[in-house]
Order: C-alpha cells, then structure tokens, then sequence
C-alpha cells in the first residue's frame, strides 16, 4: 500500500513540477553547447603557473611578471611571486599596467641590460606581451607564459550562473503577482509600466529628498512611496475590473498607458542620474555568502508566496475565484475583493521591480520594463498557470522565470543574433506551454489507472 | 496518440534550440572557421540599434578591419534600451573578451557597467556616442566631428543665403552629438553678422515633430530664409512644412547626416545640402585604436572624423544614388 502511495506523491510532484526536468534538460543542453577553454584568473592561474614553471626540465633563471592593475591581477602577481621566490627562481621585477605602461617599462629593463628570458602574465595579456615584445629587438627570444587554460562550461561559470540569476530577478518578482491575478481569473498588462513609473518615482522622490546627499533612510521611504503609488494604481486598476465590471484585459491595458504616460510626463522623457552611490546596494551588493541582495529578496518573495498560495485561506479563495467565479461568491467568498487584492499585489511586485531596476541602474528612466508584462506572462505560463485560471503554482512559476531566463542567457553565449533570438523565444515558449499541457494529461492518464 | 506527441514535442523544442544556436550568427565567426586560425583577440560590440543605417554601416566596417587583424567580433545592439546593454556587457565579461566597444543608448546610466568592465580590467572604446558617466574609463572615443560638422552646416547655409538673411534651428537638446552640432552652428553663423539666427526650437531629430516646430517658425517669422535642421529625418520633415506653407524656393533647408534619404532630397532639390558622417570611418578607426593599444602605443582619448558638405553637385555625381535609381 505505502509504495503505490509514494508512487502517487511522486506522480502528483512531476505532474505539478514537471517544468523541472525541462529546466534541467535546457541547463545540459547549454553546458554541453558552451563547454571551451577558460583562461585562469587570479591566484588559481598563479598556482597554477608556478608548478609549471617550477617543474620544467630547465627551470627559468630570472621571471618578469607582467599584469594589469585590477584586483584579480595584482592577487596573480603576488601570489606568483611568492611561489616562485619560495621555489627559489628570481623575480626580476613585476610590472602592473596598461600596455603603454608596460611598453615603457620594458624599453626600461631591456636598456638597463636587464637580460629578460621568461616573461610570465596573464592569458589576456599573453598575445599583447607577445605583439610588444615582436617590436623590440631585445626580447624576440624571450619565452612568453601563462597559466594553461582548462574546459568548462562558459554557462556554468560562477559568475554566469550570478548573470542568470540577477537577469531574471525583477521578471520573477513581478511574476509572483502576475500568477495571483492569473489564477484568480484575471490578466494584468500594465506591469511593464508600472516598473517605469516606479522607477521614475524613486528617482524623482531622492532627488528631491537630496539628491546625491539623501541618507540612506530617506531612499528607503522614497522606494516605499514609489512602491505605493504602484499600489494604488493596482488598486484602482482592480475597482475599475470589480466595481465597474471593466474586463481586466481592457483596464490593464488603458492603465499600461496611463503610466507610462505619467512616467514620460514626470521625467520629461529623460533619465534621472542624481541618485547617491549607495542606492545600488540593493540592485548590486550581495550580502549573504555572496548571494546578491536581489536574489535573497526574490527567495523570500516566493517563499512567502508559496506559503500564502497553499496554507492561507487567501490562497484558497484565489484559487476558487479563478476556478468557478459563480461558485465561489455562492458559497460565501467575497469574490470582489479577492480579485482586488490580486491586483493590489500585482501593482506592489510591479512597483518593487521598478525600484530593484533604478537600483541596478542607479537612475531612474521612462523606458524602463518596456515589454516587461510579455516576459512575465510567458513565465507564469511556461511555469504551468492556465491563463483561463483556478490551476497554478508559485514555485512553477519560479521555474518558468529560470527557463526563461537560461534560454536568453544560453542564446546570448551561443551568440544567436538579437533577431534570430525573439523568433526562438516565442516558440520555445508555445512549445513549452504544449508540452505541459500533454504531460499532465499522460500523467494523470498513468496515476488513475492504478 | 498523446504518447507520441509528448516527445515528439520534447524533441521539437530541443531541435529548435540546437538550431537557433547553429543559426545566423555573427558573421565574423564564419570567418573565422573558414580561416581555420584561433583568432587573436574576441572584441564585444554593442550598437544603439541596427535598424538604423549609420550603425549598419559602422558595424560592417568594424567585421571588415576586424578580419584584418585577425580579431573575431561579436556583434549586438542595445536597441535603444540602455538595460539591453548592460546585459550584453555582462555577457561579455562572462566570455572574457579582451575589448568592448559600445554606442551607449544613455551616455550617463552606461556608466555602472563600463565601471564593471574596467573591474574586470577589459578596456572599453566607444563610438559615436560619447560615455558621459565620470567614474566610467573609456580608452578611446571615435565619432564624427560634431562640432566642426556643425560649422560646415553654417558655412552651407551663408552660401546658401549668399551672406544675408535669417534663420533658424530646429535641433534635439537631449543627445550630446545635436548639441555639439548646434553649438558649432552658432560659432561659425557668429562670423557672418548680415545672418541673423532667431530662434532654436526642440524637433527631436524626429520628421513629424521637426514638421510641427518648422509650422511654428514659418508662421512666427514670416521673413524666414534658412532652416538648419540636426539630422536628415528633421530636415525632411522641415520641407514638408516649408511646402505646405507654399514657401518652397524662398525658404531654403540644411540637412545633416548624409543617410539615403538626405542624399536623396539633396539631388532633387529639396534640401540645399546636408552634412556627411563617415560611420565607417569610425568604425574602423576604432578598431585600429584596439589594434595600436594591444601593441602597446599610447592611443589618444578622443579621435573625431572630420564631416564634409555635400551639395548638389556632389549629389549628381554620387555612385551610391546612381545604383539605387
């Protein structure tokens, strides 16, 4: 008895998430499509460079280093340096810069008389050490070495895998509130816009609270407002839709121009750049064990979500509304404000998307989200929401904003053209919906043939 | 039958995939294949938008000086959204290419990531379009000389107006490059004092809205003479309305710009000249400014290409219209 019921827990998982395995699948595909050489960075090449150097048959007498001057590189020098010195090879000089400094530096050492017969660097700077060096004379016999690369995925990369996630982070967010009004029956387009708005808001309000000086709590309460204002224009939205009996499609749609024409008029169409340095700790900083700060917020955001969805009453009445409208008011739900409330919280998503984009961005600008509400859309489909309502998950959902999000950053690496690119996305996604649709036909068709 | 169609699906969507990554790419990298050699630097170019000509031209003549050096390039566009651009850098940050070279959709917002590029010690060049962010480093920057540009249109507009008469400006305050033009305008106009310049009024380089603002000015000023307008698409619309105001041949228009359709207007008489950009010429230049610095040589911040007049004799005897026509 217990296996067919772990057998059924397992059925019900893969019929409700089984946009996993297509996620896993699209992650295979583009680790095998961008597997190449990746040069070594920093200590790892160092270590790396140092063995070779130190266990060659005829072990160099004297080595130059030559680096640029950004973090990773003096980290490459230092540590090569140590090791060699440890290895006892001399270190002739390490020389740090652009390569007119390192020219200069050059012409120096060799009219010193400097005999330079090993020149250690950096992949990047291997072919420009070796175009400098074909110019002077003195150094054509000079051996040129970097650390030898090794195979990787160019997308599984760690700061890939970051890209990925911090592209998708304000789609996500906002698609939270987009499978609510999904769910509940309705569709909300002007999410796109409210981003601009928001963002435009923010940066108007910090502006205005100080500009470049405005303390940290005065943006905070900026954002918030900024966020509130989306708020109410969710709320209004959902009066129109619930009082007014408006098709959400029709009343979304109007509102997607209200605001962006509210963002255009308060910005007077150009960008708002007066934002201090800190305001980008949100967009950029990562606070915890080098997660970025965005990505927390979109966990929590979903946890949360995921929680209200299938533990709350909330939740429920959501699902009833979308499920059969009729039904639902008959057996005492107060189907109006529940449908309000989802567009409350659609408008909130949008507005906190607009703010984590200013961020990002450290200004605030009219063309912000342009197109946004599309990505988001598919996301909630892709993740397994019907857009005729009452079925859906949050954490599908989730999914859908990580396929979406791979598929752009996969054809990105692959170096498919921008055109070629919105052609594939399009079809991907009617082909991901069809996909869904038929598996959860042929898994219900295997589990209730028990 | 459902069985069937699932991985038939499943396979359609993995087909689609493989063959959207074995599409179209950049064409620089089937040069590369052919060529059959690792190339010697990757340079990551991203363009305001490719659905403009200037740009096309530009990025052409980049591939064609990049295959000289044996540099493999790979080419994107902002299309107008500067957080399409940031993407794209972070991408090629990921694929650690040894430059970048961008036409910034926003001269100030550009400026957080050309920072993380330099972070990441990769130089950045810009073309055409000018970073105006301060903690962002650029290399190098390549454009057309706007501000003389801008002087050769006022030279234009005294011959045209053989020294005497009055005009105005119909120009586009929020793009540096206009501004550059405008300014070099009234410097040069200044040296003819029987040329009287009225007014500037806002067409934001855009026909139907450079049309409204030329209304505005005829109707205001009914001894108007000339009219300066900051890009082709602008002067066009400013002789839409010189002809709707049946002043045709007593208000006489200049152009910049020198796309297609400039040249065009300019053959028929429409337009008394416009001003040539040589996008290809930046294009190529700026590649050469990534080659000079990979060998070591110090490369100057900033290399302007010189704009010329074209008029209608140029106009005549100009193979790119022959073709065409």
């Amino acid at each position: 008895m217990s296996t067919s019921r772990s057998i059924s827990t397992v059925s019900r998982f893969f019929a409700n998430y089984g946009m996993l395995g297509v996620l896993a699948l699209l992650c295979l595909y583009y680790s095998w499509a961008t597997l190449k050489l990746q040069p070594r960075l920093g200590a790892d090449a160092a270590s790396a460079l140092a063995r070779e150097l130190v266990n060659a048959p005829e072990p160099p007498s004297g080595v130059l280093i030559v680096a640029k001057d950004h973090a990773d590189d003096i980290q490459f020098a230092d540590r090569l340096a140590a090791e060699l010195q440890a290895a006892d090879i001399a270190v002739v000089e390490k020389i740090h810069g652009e390569p007119p400094a390192v020219r200069k530096a050059l012409e120096r050492l060799v009219a010193a008389g400097n005999l330079v017969d090993c020149i250690a660097t950096t992949e990047d700077y291997r072919s420009i050490i070796s175009n400098i060096s074909k110019r002077m004379p003195r150094l054509t016999n000079s051996q040129i070495t970097a650390a030898e690369s090794y195979w990787w995925p160019t997308f599984l990369l760690a700061e890939n895998l970051l890209n990925v996630a911090n592209q998708i982070v304000v789609i996500a967010i906002i698609a939270v509130g987009m499978t609510m009004v999904i769910i509940a029956g309705g569709i909300d387009l002007s999410v796109g816009s409210l981003v601009a708005l928001s963002a435009v808001v923010t940066g108007t309000l910090i502006v205005a609270a100080g500009g470049l000086e405005a303390p940290p709590v005065a943006m905070f309460f900026c954002s918030l407002a900024a966020i509130a204002t989306c708020a109410a224009v969710g709320t209004f939205s959902g009066i129109m839709i619930t009082v007014f009996r408006i098709p959400p499609f029709i009343a979304t749609l109007a509102m997607m121009q209200v605001a962006s024409g509210l963002a255009y008029t308060i910005s007077r169409g150009g960008s708002i750049y007066q934002l201090p340095a800190s305001f980008t700790w949100l967009g950029r900083e990562s606070s915890l064990l080098g997660i970025p700060n965005t990505v927390v917020l979109m966990l929590l955001i979903y946890a949360l979500a995921h929680l209200i969805m299938s533990r709350t009453r909330l939740g429920r009445y959501i699902y009833a509304v979308g499920g059969n409208r009729q039904a639902a008011r008959l057996s005492g739900i107060r189907t109006n404000w529940v449908v309000l409330v989802t567009f409350v919280i659609s408008g909130t998503m949008a507005g906190l998307g607009g703010v984590i984009e200013a961020s990002v961005l450290k200004s605030g600008g009219p063309t912000y989200g342009l197109m946004y509400e599309l990505y988001v859309i598919a996301a909630v489909v892709v993740g397994g929401t019907s857009l005729a309502g009452g079925e859906g998950k949050i954490l599908g959902t989730l999914i859908g904003a990580f396929i979406i999000a791979v598929i752009r950053n996969g054809m990105n690496l692959t170096e498919v053209e921008n055109y070629t690119q919105k052609i594939v996305l399009g079809l991907v996604i009617l082909g991901a919906v069809l996909l869904d649709m038929l598996r959860k036909r042929t898994w219900r068709g295997l589990v209730t043939e028990d | 039958m459902n069985r069937f169609l699932l991985p038939l699906i499943g396979a359609c969507l993995l087909g689609l995939l493989v063959l959207g990554g074995c599409g179209p790419s950049s064409g620089a990298k089937d040069e590369r294949e052919q060529g059959g050699k690792t190339p010697e630097a990757v340079i990551g170019v991203s363009v305001l938008t490719l659905t403009n000509p200037f740009f096309r031209d530009l990025a052409d003549a980049m591939k064609d000086e990049a295959a000289r050096h044996n540099y493999e390039l790979i080419v994107t566009s902002g299309e107008l959204l500067v957080a399409n651009q940031k993407d794209q850098i972070n991408d090629f940050i990921v694929k650690k290419v040894n430059a970048i070279v961008l036409c910034p959709c926003d001269s100030k917002a550009i400026g957080t990531s050309i920072v993380k590029a330099n972070k990441a010690g990769i130089p950045v060049f810009t073309a055409d379009i000018a970073s105006t962010a301060q903690e962002a480093e650029v290399v190098c920057h390549v454009a057309s000389d706007n501000l003389g540009g801008g002087r050769e249109a006022a030279k234009a507009v005294i011959e045209m107006l053989s020294g005497k008469g009055k005009v105005v400006v119909i120009d586009r305050a929020e793009v540096e490059s206009a501004m550059l033009r405008v300014q070099g305008f009234k410097e040069q106009l200044a040296k003819a004092p029987d040329i009287e310049l009225l007014g500037i009024l806002p067409g934001y380089g855009d026909k139907k809205q450079s049309f409204t603002a030329a209304e505005d000015a005829l109707q205001s000023h009914p001894d108007l003479d000339g009219i300066f307008g900051i890009n082709d698409p602008a002067a066009l619309g400013i002789v839409a309305a010189v002809e709707k105001a049946g002043k045709a041949g007593r208000v006489q228009v200049v152009g910049f710009d020198a796309m297609p359709e400039g040249r065009i207007g300019v053959k028929d008489g429409k337009l008394y000249a416009t001003i040539v950009q040589y996008p290809d010429q930046i294009g190529r230049k700026t590649i050469d400014a990534i080659a000079r610095y990979r060998a070591g040589e110090e490369v100057e911040p900033k290399i302007l290409i010189p704009c010329t007049i074209y008029r209608k004799a140029d106009a005549d005897i100009d193979p790119t219209l022959a073709a065409s026509q």
